[in-house]
């Protein structure tokens, strides 16, 4: 396709930078005016908050929209806004967002690509070409991109790869073998740590891939789970890893089939030795920097039912407290598909992914009270404050 | 999410067969009704069906372009000369429509998608489209269980002149660098009996430019964006098609034929257009196609007030697809392969006890097995059974129909190592009236509830599937009037109008299940359509020449009612929770508000020239109507001339379609281009 793409016609891109700046702090992308879904905060700790939405599998549909914290307005589509002219976007299946040193680093799963963008405007200022690229973690010098490395479902068993993205260059400069169908990646102390799913595989992965950032070699496993999906490390060291879950079906006494679970979408946490984090449920987490994990999950996923429930782990260890998101005003969340937590002023952010159409992005207090809500893309699922 | 869609593409992986019609909407005396049952299958029907005859279908070059022009009627194109073509009728979902070879249904109990660019289009004698229930004498039982169905019509062999023997030479040639020779020979047995054997191959790269683009614009005015062109790859075709019938001589007690079909195919699948960075290609998935049935039916007249009738039909197809992984030449491709067997039989009975009454008993029964090499695979069976009992009373001017049938579906499947089943039933009544106020003037209408049963794709599909589905379930009523204005010798102008109100309950829709990366298919849509057709046909003979219209006018107001989710449970959905508001009462996906054609032709000394012109209006990609998922209103004109001619002893045809003169650039299926303008030419030679 793209060894025929012949650019026939383009219009210049930055003629839409509205914003006549009055001062420098003004951003290009002030121009952009969204819809206004919340009363505006001058003093916020943060100016926006970004969110990806994954869009549909080969619909090309992926978005990157912002929360203006300044004037409460939420903006759609602001990359295509910024960046008009880049031919189809930012592609298909955004499947990962991280900031890092004042640029949004873009994760497209089904287009092969990581975009980075200033994160200042969302205007684009690289693209590298990795194949079937899932998440991505940073050191000083690299960005470190897990990938299926060009594996396909049911077919032989095609082990992934780690791309090594130079800061400096911003191009690949090295990749690297771990196990099948890496997904989570992260870097802890001189450590970069890659949960590998093998979702592919009739018998799924159940290993952390270890490798030493200095020789950029594979030196180790940690055996965790089966099917391991995210992979977060805090400041403390730990590493947080959770899996996909198993499933089966059982025929009951009436003769009705059900799919239940066999193994829940479970939390593990990693500080030298293995611990189960114990009734935990997790559709989506993140760690924050005050001092908790936090996720989201399905409490009676083993029996088939729905009980979204916010888990808040403290990373030192302790007890983990659930909240049932049915006896909040969290409970008009029907499918919790991401969330973040603003560490100065503990708001929860809840993306809510609708599968069939566009879904939407809930602000609620600390306490799970109702602050804004706004209607985001297709599959809103990751997000940064910035 | 790409797991779970990944797994979701094979669902939509289809294979399948189609084919042709004409119908002549009188009240059928004893004998006719004999010689109707096997000429044609849409004979003496109380509904007067929607029509393409084969001077018509002359002047198209595939049969989803003629269906298009029936009303009511979305066609889903994928694009391209392989590109999958479904069939939806008033919003219902082409799973609701049934397409009938010759009185015998097609079917895919796979997925239950009929590919119509399968089908050719010679021999066909007519096609015809009963939109909600077709009432005719012998009706067997499985032609009463679609919401609506589509008639594919062979032609007998005609021989002219004492001749017993035809054939027929022909071939094609034109844009995506397609080449299609065929021949067909007819014998004429001395008893009467006719026999036609013909192929047709196709072969084709596929390749048409496109047009990739978006411009927005800014609140200051200022309009950017781009327009790229690029090249559909990966989408060559090679077919073939060969085709044999037997016709028994129509004697005045019994009449029968027997046919035979195979279908072959090799294609790329180019799937959608999105981005991809670098030299990746978008895709280099194949798939191969081996689809082959026999079917015959027997039509027998006992005394004067018995007529039966057998069907039977056993069908195979096998597809294979193959995904290659991304870049990594050094690894196998997946390769999953499905194989569909199918066995069918069917008796009915029609009955005049006397006076305007006649009762129509028919039972069928089927049996669908699925073999696939897939990883867990559930090698589903199914045994099926449809019970109908149809009464049909006329007074003259006040017509009257009522059908019950039953279906009782067993499936049985491999499920953790053991033989496990499952017992699904649905009873589907429908009510037909039509009452002749003057000559040429009519009203007719109808009610009928129709069940979808759940596919194998829906019911098994690994990871997927989910087991505890029930049908799907359409109600339909419809209002229709017909009105021939003038029914001169020389001028014909005639009206047909329909308001229709459907609703769709229990649509099967697949979302995740309690866990987020798990999905499973849930009876949780609901849809509302109100909708109406206008047609408007005129035809003048002027000299030696006709000259003639067609105006096709379709409104559909087909609304998501969806309110529910497994998650967020029922009633849910209109207070704001979830995300189910969003979607609320929006148009569904894919059907225009307003869509319409117009079509004007002259005949005169064995020329043809058509011209069609097609406008649908905006869609969406889901129910939330909001610009984001807008798809841009398109139009296409077409034109199609033809000439036939006496050439020696044969009969020389020569047809050249143009088709998207004005070059539109445009997406019936988001993502998926339609071919710009492109042209056919055909030269056939039969003697």
């Amino acid at each position: 396709m793209k060894k025929c793409a012949l650019l026939v016609f383009s219009v210049a891109a930055m003629a839409i930078a509205v914003g006549c700046s009055k001062d420098e702090t003004t951003s290009k992308d002030s121009g952009l005016a969204g819809v206004n879904v919340a009363v505006g905060e001058k003093k916020a700790a943060f100016s926006k908050l970004f969110v990806l939405n994954e869009g549909n599998f080969q619909k090309n549909n992926s978005t990157l929209d912002f929360f203006r914290f300044s004037d409460g307005n939420y903006v759609s589509d602001a990359f295509g806004s910024m960046n008009p002219a880049v031919v189809q976007g930012l592609g298909d299946t955004g499947n990962d967002l991280v900031l890092h040193e004042g640029k949004l680093w873009v994760v497209m799963n089904a287009s092969g690509a990581v975009h980075v963008l200033d994160a200042k405007n969302e205007i684009l200022l690289k693209t590298i070409h990795i194949p079937d690229p899932r998440y991505i973690a940073f050191d000083k010098a690299y960005a470190y991109v897990s990938s299926y490395a060009g594996a396909v479902y049911g077919g032989e068993e095609t082990v992934g790869r780690v791309y090594r993205i130079s800061l400096s260059t911003y191009s690949v400069d090295g990749t690297i073998e771990v196990g099948c169908q890496p997904e989570g990646i992260a870097v802890s102390g001189d450590k970069l740590c890659v949960a590998n799913s093998g979702g592919y595989n009739p018998v799924h992965d159940d290993t952390i891939s270890v490798i030493d950032l200095a020789t950029f070699k594979v030196t180790g496993t940690i055996k965790v789970a089966s099917n391991l999906h995210f992979l977060k490390a805090d400041s403390e060291g730990n590493l947080w890893v959770s899996t996909y879950g198993e499933s089966t079906w059982t025929q009951d006494a009436d003769g009705n089939w059900n799919q239940s679970m066999s193994e829940p979408m479970g939390l593990y946490k990693w500080s030298g030795t293995l611990y189960v984090v114990k009734d935990v449920h997790v559709s989506c987490m993140t760690v924050c920097d005050d001092g908790y994990v936090y996720s989201i999950g399905n409490a009676a996923e083993m029996s088939g039912g729905y009980d979204n429930t916010l888990y808040k782990i403290p990373i030192k260890g302790g007890t983990v407290i659930p909240t049932s998101l049915s006896k909040t005003d969290a409970a008009r969340v029907g499918n919790p598909y991401g969330i973040l937590v603003n560490p100065k002023n503990g708001d929860i952010y809840i993306a809510d992914a609708d599968y069939t159409g566009p879904g939407k992005v809930w602000c609620f207090t600390k306490d799970l009270k109702y602050k804004w809500s706004a209607v985001a893309g297709m599959l809103p699922a990751h997000m940064v404050l910035r | 999410m790409r797991r779970c869609l990944l797994a979701l593409c094979f669902l939509y992986l289809g294979s399948f067969l189609g084919a042709g019609a004409f119908s002549m909407p009188i009240r059928p005396a004893a004998e006719d009704t004999l010689r109707a049952a096997t000429v044609s299958s849409t004979f003496g029907s109380l509904v007067v069906p929607q029509t393409i005859t084969a001077g018509e279908i002359r002047t198209v070059t595939s049969l989803p372009e003629a269906i298009r022009r029936f009303s009511g009627v979305q066609i889903r194109d994928y694009g391209g000369v392989g590109g999958l073509k479904t069939v939806n009728v008033r919003s219902l979902g082409s799973e609701h429509t049934g397409v009938f070879i010759d009185g015998i249904q097609v079917d895919n109990a796979q997925n239950m998608q009929v590919d119509l660019g399968r089908f050719g289009l010679d021999d066909l004698a007519g096609v015809s489209l009963f939109a909600g229930q077709k009432t005719a004498p012998l009706q067997s039982a499985k032609e009463y269980s679609s919401a609506s169905s589509l008639y594919l019509e062979t032609a007998a062999p005609s021989f002219k002149g004492g001749a017993r023997d035809n054939l027929r030479f022909g071939a094609g040639a034109g844009s995506f660098g397609t080449i299609s020779p065929k021949a067909a020979w007819e014998h004429l047995f001395s008893n009467g009996t006719s026999l036609r054997l013909g192929g047709e191959g196709v072969g084709s790269n596929g390749r048409y430019r496109f047009h990739v683009k978006d411009f927005r614009q800014y609140p200051d005015g200022t309009v950017a964006g781009y327009d790229t062109t690029m090249v559909r790859q990966n989408c060559d075709l090679r077919s073939i098609r060969l085709e044999g019938g037997l016709f028994g001589s129509a004697s005045a007690r019994a009449s029968w034929n027997v046919r035979a079909y195979f279908y072959g195919s090799e294609r790329g699948l180019p799937g959608p257009v999105y981005k991809r960075a670098g030299d990746y290609p978008l895709s280099e998935d194949r798939q191969s196609d081996r689809d082959a049935f026999l079917q015959g039916r027997y039509v027998r007249a006992l005394g004067k007030s018995w007529t039966i009738s057998g069907k039977a039909k056993y069908s195979f197809s096998h597809l294979e697809y193959a995904d290659f992984p991304e870049l990594r030449p050094e690894l196998q491709a997946a390769r999953f392969n499905y194989r569909n067997h199918s066995a069918y039989a069917s008796m009915a009975a029609m009955f005049r006890p006397g006076g305007k009454l006649r009762l129509n008993l028919a039972q069928d029964l089927q049996y669908d097995y699925l073999d696939s090499d897939m990883r867990d695979f559930a090698y589903p069976g199914r045994l099926s059974s449809w019970s109908a009992l149809s009464a049909m009373a006329g007074t003259g001017p006040l017509d009257v129909s009522a059908t019950i049938l039953g279906l009782v579906v067993k499936d049985g499947f491999l499920s953790g190592g053991a033989r496990k089943s499952a017992l699904r039933s649905v009873l589907m009544p429908s009510l037909v009236v039509k009452w002749k106020v003057t000559d040429g003037f009519a009203l007719d209408g109808f009610a009928k509830r129709s069940y979808r049963m759940p596919t194998f794709n829906d019911l098994y599909y690994t990871t997927v599937g989910s087991k505890t589905l029930e049908p799907e379930d359409a109600l339909q009523f419809d209002l229709g009037a017909c009105w021939d204005v003038l029914a001169s010798g020389s001028r014909t102008l005639s009206f047909k109008t329909d308001v229709y109100w459907n609703r769709l309950k229990n649509k099967i829709i697949a979302v995740p299940t309690s866990n987020q990366f798990r999905w499973s298919m849930y009876n949780i849509g609901k849809v509302a359509v109100l909708g109406s057709d206008v047609r408007a046909e005129y035809g003048r003979r002027i000299g030696k020449g006709t000259v003639g219209a067609l105006v096709r006018y379709t409104f559909q107001q087909s609304r998501d009612r969806t309110t529910s989710s497994p998650s967020t449970g029922s009633g849910t959905g209109i207070a704001g929770s979830g995300t189910y508001d969003i979607k609320w009462n929006g148009q569904i996906p894919y059907i225009p508000l307003h869509s319409g054609s117009a079509n004007l032709f002259g005949e005169l000394d064995g020329w043809r020239l058509d011209v069609t012109f097609f406008a649908t209006g905006e869609r969406f990609t889901t129910s939330a109507n909001l610009p984001a998922y807008r798809l841009a209103p398109w139009t296409t004109l077409d034109a199609a001339v033809s000439k036939d001619m006496s050439l020696r002893s044969g009969e020389m045809r020569l047809k050249l379609c143009l088709n998207n003169l004005l070059d539109e650039q445009y997406e019936i299926v988001d993502n998926y281009p339609m071919p710009g303008f492109n042209f056919l030419f055909k030269v056939e030679y039969s003697f």
